[in-house]
């Protein structure tokens, strides 16, 4: 504390008396109170350039077209949910489209429809028939997904549902010689009714037992399948179905129409899953999540009917994309009742995320490419699959489509960790303490003390000091006039005084209990012989009680 | 009707089945894992004592230790893949239902890979004899079966019940909150019970071996026996896998002599629906209150 270049300080009272030299003390340099208000408003954290904000494009609002939507006829629905409003400072009116999926969504199935165009002429055959197969696949996925993300039921039996339904309209087809455009209708009801056999035990069972037992349901038709001899154990599959494709059509041409069926019964799947989903059915299931089922029926929502529904339902168009399925190949394969194709059709949901008609699709495209396209990869293209699924599973909570909020969800964590690392000791007031004073002063209050506190800490020095012991009364420097001035302006509990136990002989130091009637307490056990002895020891009692705070 | 055989093949079934049946109970009981991977762990058990078998010569006790640790290893392997990264992140169960069937996955193709899709065979473990009890004669690899199920059975649940580690693990059956507060290590534990389960697994794979072959895939549709036969029995009960063994077992050997093997597997899920209807938490299963993970 020591600084050999100390200022001098020269009394100003001495002026009064030109005839005798100005009393001169060294002193502290100058240091001005901003400094400390400075530090401690000064901005810390440290900010990253990556998602401080959330972005949204702000799109110039037409004056004339101010309040004009584009609606869904008849429905009062907006295509998209623009959020308008007037930015003052910029003084226009600014639009936010707040939702933006329907134009990826549009983007998306745009591609799909122009994709054939871009399809190199090698791997025509490979990819248009990839294509297709991704198509119903994404179809069974999104009635899939119904069952597991809406309904909360984990059925592995969707593909039982599905080979039944194709099975069984081959079969159909093949002795009643139906036309391929009653297939998907017939398969439609055999889904249904087979929809009825397996949500039977799922009014009874739950979650774990639901799905090891359809598990078992799936290998009971396999194995069936292969071992019934009228269902072509034989020949590896039953087929003899009827095709949609006229039959003079070119084989490339063949492989168009094909792709743009299955896209329209992918479209399809997508709009049962937004009507499903998305309207009363949805919305009461979602009320009715995992371990708080006992507040949906508290509330009066049957959620047990409405799981139901949707297992009927979802059945119902599995047993529909069966039939296709059967016009589609022209038959059906005991591969779709095989566990890897489980495996494989749960690695397209888990990766797009469960619960949402995106990821079952990204999810699809990402798997069938992988399985389809990447024929040359042999037995790995399975591993790789299987280490993304892995992957997913481990790492991400809702898919590659819960990645954006898995992510803010971590920074936000991180955040708040930094925040409670950075805040001040001593001057905040916590927020259940601010609630709980009734005086709201006192919280600036004490923060302003803590900022003040701070800096006449930094006044304290031994110049200072000694300036006090030669003189501990009448005009000082400035700084240690700050210090003496902070503690004579403090309150009367505790505050130190001087007791006078014999004038010019014995004085004593004490504490002021701060309540009339009650004696002051003594704080040491030492006399001092002068007052001005007596007033610089309750002066460095005084700093020593600051620097410690 | 030579009853004889349909009781001494349904003893030996049950054995087998009941196994792995237990392995999928403990698991499911002590971690709150559905172990997808079963099939996988008895597929490399499998090749495990394949590999033994050739490379070290075909003594029974070398091919069926081989068999049992490569089992244990592949618990191990799903353990520290499936269980202890996610064992305490949201919605556990689903997801580490997910991630075994996703090394299920990929651990049979890379079987397939690397062994490539034929089928290999184990030599012999018991000989080539037959025994002739009260008058119906047993076969020695049935015997051998059914006996050496039982005995390794009967080690490991007198070990359960009179060990320091089978304490912990039954304690982390009973109630896993409250071992964990007790000072039982979830993490440890989990090693202790993967391994365990995965070693009977090797064991139920040497053991069926005897009669069919080891292959690639040839670990699922025992899993889905398994599975069922603990899913009768109650997950999480021991006897209750017991007595699910015993009838899948019982029902598995009649179908097959009175309707033909193409059936056995229609009966039998019949009949685990009935039971299941009857008992939605299987025979021995806890009524009330599922195993909240």
């Amino acid at each position: 504390m020591s600084d050999t270049t100390a200022p001098i300080w020269i009394d100003p009272t001495d002026s009064q008396h030109p005839e005798t030299p100005a009393r001169e003390v060294p002193t502290n340099p100058y240091l001005p109170h901003q400094v400390t208000w400075d530090e401690t408003t000064r901005f810390r954290p440290k900010m990253y350039l990556v998602g401080r904000l959330r972005y949204y494009y702000k799109w110039p609002g037409h004056g004339g077209a101010l309040w004009t939507r584009t609606r869904y006829w008849p429905t009062r629905r907006r295509v998209l949910n623009i959020h308008g409003e007037y930015n003052p400072k910029t003084m226009r009116r600014e639009k936010t489209i707040v939702d933006k999926r329907p134009i990826w969504w549009m983007l998306a199935l745009a591609a799909f429809f122009l994709m054939p165009l871009f399809v190199p002429v090698s791997s025509y055959n490979t990819v248009m028939s990839a294509a297709s197969v991704f198509a119903i696949y994404a179809a069974i996925n999104l009635c899939w997904m119904l069952v597991v993300g809406t309904a909360g039921i984990f059925s592995l039996a969707t593909y039982a549902v599905v080979g039944a339904a194709a099975y069984g309209t081959t079969y159909m087809a093949i002795t009643l010689g139906l036309p391929w455009w009653v297939l998907p209708f017939a398969g439609m009801l055999i889904g249904l009714a087979f929809g009825v056999l397996i949500a039977l035990p799922a009014m009874r069972l739950d979650g774990f037992y639901y799905a090891l037992l359809t598990l078992g349901v799936v290998e009971l038709c396999r194995v069936y399948v292969v071992q019934s001899r009228q269902f072509g154990s034989a020949t590896g599959g039953l087929y003899g179905a009827p095709s949609y494709l006229p039959a003079w059509l070119s084989q490339s041409n063949r492989l168009l129409l094909g792709y743009y069926v299955a896209v329209l019964l992918m479209i399809l799947a997508l709009a049962l899953y937004r009507f499903v989903d998305g309207k009363r059915l949805g919305r009461l299931l979602r009320m009715a999540q995992e371990k708080k089922e006992g507040f949906a029926q508290a509330c009066g929502v049957d959620f047990i009917r409405a799981r139901i529904m949707v297992f009927l339902i979802s059945s119902a168009a599995l047993g529909f994309i069966g039939g296709f399925y059967a016009t589609h190949f022209g038959g059906a394969s005991p591969n779709l009742f095989s566990f890897d194709t489980l495996l494989l059709s749960l690695a397209m949901l888990v990766i797009g995320g469960i619960g949402r008609a995106e990821g079952a699709v990204a999810g699809t495209l990402i798997v069938v490419f992988i399985d389809r396209v990447l024929i040359d990869l042999g037995p790995l293209r399975f591993v790789l699959i299987g280490a993304i699924m892995l992957g997913v599973v481990l790492f991400l909570r809702g898919g590659i489509f819960g990645i954006k909020s898995q992510f803010r969800a971590w920074r936000d964590k991180k955040k708040s960790e930094r925040r409670s690392t950075r805040a001040e000791k001593g001057g905040e007031m916590l927020p259940e303490e601010a609630t709980e004073v009734e005086d709201k002063d006192q919280v600036y209050f004490r923060r302003f003390d803590k900022m003040q506190r701070d800096f006449l800490k930094r006044l304290v020095s031994d110049a200072v000091i000694a300036e006090h012991k030669s003189k501990p009364l009448g005009q000082h420097s400035e700084a240690l006039e700050r210090l003496l001035i902070y503690f004579r302006r403090q309150g009367q509990i505790d505050k130190y005084a001087i007791m006078v136990l014999e004038e010019f002989k014995a004085y004593r130091i004490v504490a002021l209990s701060g309540h009339r009637g009650t004696a002051p307490r003594m704080v040491e056990d030492r006399n001092y012989e002068t007052p001005d002895e007596a007033y610089h020891a309750l002066f460095l009692r005084r700093v020593q009680d600051l620097l410690e705070t | 009707m030579n009853w004889g055989f349909i009781v001494t093949n349904a003893i030996t079934l049950a054995c087998i089945y009941g196994t792995l049946a237990i392995g999928i109970s403990v698991t499911w009981s002590s971690l709150g894992l559905v172990n997808m991977a079963y099939g996988f762990i008895f597929a490399l058990s499998g090749y495990g004592a394949w590999l033994a078998s050739v490379y070290i010569g075909p003594y029974p006790v070398v091919v069926m230790a081989a068999g049992i640790l490569t089992g244990a290893f592949g618990g191990l392997i799903v353990c520290l893949l499936a269980f202890i990264p996610i064992h305490d992140k949201p919605n556990f169960p689903l997801r580490a239902l997910i991630a075994t069937l996703a090394i299920s996955l990929v651990g049979n193709q890379i079987l397939l890979w690397w062994f490539g899709p034929r089928a290999k065979s184990l030599p012999r473990l018991f000989g080539n004899w037959n025994a002739d009890i009260l008058g119906v004669v047993v076969t020695s690899d049935k015997l051998g079966a059914s006996l050496s199920a039982i005995l390794l059975l009967t080690l490991i649940l007198m070990w359960m019940r009179s060990s320091r580690r089978g304490l912990e693990i039954r304690a982390m059956m009973m109630n896993p909150h409250a071992a964990s507060i007790v000072g039982i290590g979830v993490r440890r534990t989990s090693i202790y019970v993967m391994a365990l389960t995965g070693s009977l697994a090797g064991l139920a794979a040497v053991l069926l071996a005897q009669t069919y072959y080891v292959a690639p895939f040839s670990g699922i549709t025992p899993m889905i026996k398994g599975l069922s036969i603990a899913l009768v029995g109650g997950l999480g009960s021991i006897p209750g896998a017991t007595i699910g063994a015993i009838m899948l077992g019982v029902n598995e050997s009649l179908t097959s002599t009175f309707l033909g093997g193409q059936y056995v597997l229609i009966t039998q899920f019949l009949l685990i629906i009935v039971v299941l209807l009857i008992r939605p938490r299987g025979i021995s299963g806890i009524l009330d209150k599922a195993r909240e993970a």
